[in-house]
């Protein structure tokens, strides 16, 4: 039998195991669907978030906030200190008449609060954007601009020095936690998704022992004999991911653009939805789960015959064994 | 073409099921295995097809040494080895034509040629009007004529028959037992393991008895019935034509 007549083979007795026991199959591709969606859901969330905080670092600012006493020539010469740096893209000064107006317009309900003050109560600030380039840098928490802003806190012109990229830096480790805990929890779940389909498989070898031992009986290899077992679980895996890979796109489109005549999960305004759902993962990402859901299933049939021993020759069929004479 | 040197079987647990047998069939014999119930008849056949291995001893069977040979090698020796068991072991769910047909199959045979092959085979055991019946639609004796011709297809030259008239009444045990002599009349080596002793004194031949593991008797008995003489068997039947499409013996077979 060459190799193309037994892969027809055994897709034809893949895809009947499958139709004739559907129930069990479906038990199966669901475990699967549903561990995948779970670890789905996460690099989807993962993967926005990674996309806002990018978006984040891009726009974000180092604001300096001025000693009140200085000099307007220090003040001139601090500005032109910073804007000479090479990853300073802009500087924009905020005085602290602009600093009040600011507040009162940005929360009204405290405006009441800077009442009362002989002079101006909040500082005037240097709004710094740093180059896109330099944040990597920063990022790694060493080079050039982190010394740079190192030497700015210790500046007695400066009374603070508030870097956006601090908070983002933190949440990039949020980020990275829930990336582990998603992968961690994914993985959890397709244990329990590969033992399922190991179970199935056993079962569906369980129901069919006696055309395996005839099978055997008159020559069958164990690769003829095994693969349509393999080729059904590959099947279930990767029906498993594909079903999976659905219901996120589904869920996604349901968040970012609602069903006509009703109410999308982001309509209300719920901007954090809304942002995490921006957009659909990579390509590659889709594949590699439908891919890891089929990996899952081959995994499952090889353990399942394993366990089985079908390799062996001795264990043609308990009933062969009960009927010996010796 | 079989033979058995020093062989013992031990099974797990301590059981021997065979001691020290040293034996020879010849290609083209006919050999009876006779015992009673636990004298190892079952096990001698199971080494001889390699569902066993035997603890001690060589086994050689067409020239190969199958007390040796490796788990992937097994699958061939046995495509050229038939085996019939008491219990017929056909697979209910399928049809008589999808029973018979598994070797050929396995072999890549396209659907024209498996479906040749099973009516040349079934028409020998006279149930090529029976292709597309399921097993349990047929009676006993019918039933182990099917197992047969699946033992038969690939034209092996040994054929193993463990009690197949274990399950048989009288009628049908004869009749089992003059299909295979005809088989046999062909060149097929037969080797019939059976506790009914009064069928081999009928039949006649080469008798090999075992008792508690161990070979106690290998002669030849003359048969007793002329019912059973080789001359006045029917001779076999010649390859058939090609069952066309219309044929209702091909009916329902793919």
């Amino acid at each position: 039998m060459t190799f193309i007549q037994a892969l027809r083979y055994f897709v034809r007795e893949a895809a009947l195991s499958l139709a004739r026991s559907w129930k069990v199959s479906a038990l199966a591709i669901l475990t699967i669907a549903v561990s995948l969606g779970l670890t789905g859901a996460f690099l989807l969330i993962n993967h926005n978030l990674h996309q806002r905080v990018a978006q984040w670092q891009r726009e974000s600012k180092v604001v300096l906030y001025l000693d009140g006493a200085l000099a307007e020539a220090d003040r001139q010469a601090l500005i032109e200190r910073v804007a000479a740096a090479p990853w300073v893209d802009d500087v924009a000064l905020v005085d602290a008449a602009t600093s009040r107006a600011r507040f009162v317009e940005n929360f009204p309900s405290l405006a009441d609060l800077l009442e009362g003050w002989g002079e101006e109560p909040l500082p005037a600030s240097l709004e710094v954007q740093i180059d896109a380039a330099a944040t990597a840098d920063r990022a790694s928490g060493s080079g050039d601009l982190t010394i740079w802003l190192a030497g700015l806190r210790d500046d007695p012109a400066v009374i603070m020095v508030d870097d956006d990229r601090d908070w983002l830096a933190q949440l990039e480790t949020v980020i990275w936690v829930l990336r582990g805990a998603g992968l961690l929890l994914g993985g959890v779940l397709l244990i329990t998704a590969v033992f399922t389909i190991a179970s199935v498989i056993r079962l569906t070898a369980y129901l069919y022992r006696d055309e395996i031992a005839v099978m055997r009986m008159v020559g069958a290899t164990e690769f003829f004999i095994r693969g349509p077992f393999y080729l059904e679980g590959l099947l279930q895996g990767l029906l498993g991911g594909l079903a999976a890979c659905g219901a996120l796109a589904m869920l996604h489109t349901m968040m970012i653009a609602p069903p006509a005549g009703g109410a999308g999960f982001a309509a209300g305004g719920d901007w954090i939805l809304t942002a995490l759902a921006q957009e659909f993962l990579p390509t590659g990402q889709v594949l590699g789960l439908i891919a890891l859901g089929g990996l899952a299933g081959l995994v499952g049939a090889v353990v399942s015959l394993r366990r089985e021993s079908l390799g062996r020759t001795q264990e043609i069929a308990p009933s062969w064994i009960e009927s010996a004479d010796a | 073409m079989i033979r058995f040197f020093s062989v013992t079987k031990r099974y797990p647990g301590g059981q021997v099921a065979l001691r020290d047998l040293s034996l020879e069939i010849a290609a083209g014999d006919m050999v009876f295995l006779t015992g009673s119930s636990g004298a190892g008849k079952t096990t001698f056949l199971k080494l001889i097809y390699r569902e066993e291995v035997p603890t001690q001893g060589q086994i050689i069977v067409h020239g190969r040494n199958v007390s040796s040979l490796p788990l992937r090698k097994v699958p061939y020796l046995r495509r050229d080895i038939g085996v019939v068991f008491q219990d017929f072991r056909l697979i209910h769910r399928k049809t008589i034509f999808e029973n018979v047909v598994y070797l050929p199959r396995i072999l890549g045979f396209d659907a024209k040629s498996q479906r040749q092959r099973a009516y040349d085979v079934l028409r020998q055991v006279g149930l090529s009007h029976r292709m597309s019946a399921f097993p349990l639609q047929l009676s006993g004796g019918e039933q182990q004529r099917v197992a047969i011709a699946r033992a038969l297809i690939n034209e092996p030259t040994i054929l193993l028959a463990d009690e197949p008239t274990g399950n048989l009444d009288p009628g049908l045990s004869e009749e089992i037992l003059r299909l295979l002599l005809t088989i046999h009349r062909r060149g097929t080596t037969i080797v019939l393991a059976t506790h009914d002793r009064s069928l081999i004194e009928r039949v006649g031949g080469r008798v090999l008895t075992l008792a508690d593991g161990s070979l106690i008797d290998d002669r030849h008995l003359p048969g007793g019935d002329p019912a059973f003489a080789i001359d006045d068997l029917p001779p076999p039947e010649p390859p058939s034509a090609e069952p066309t499409a219309a044929s209702p013996t091909a009916e329902g077979a793919a």
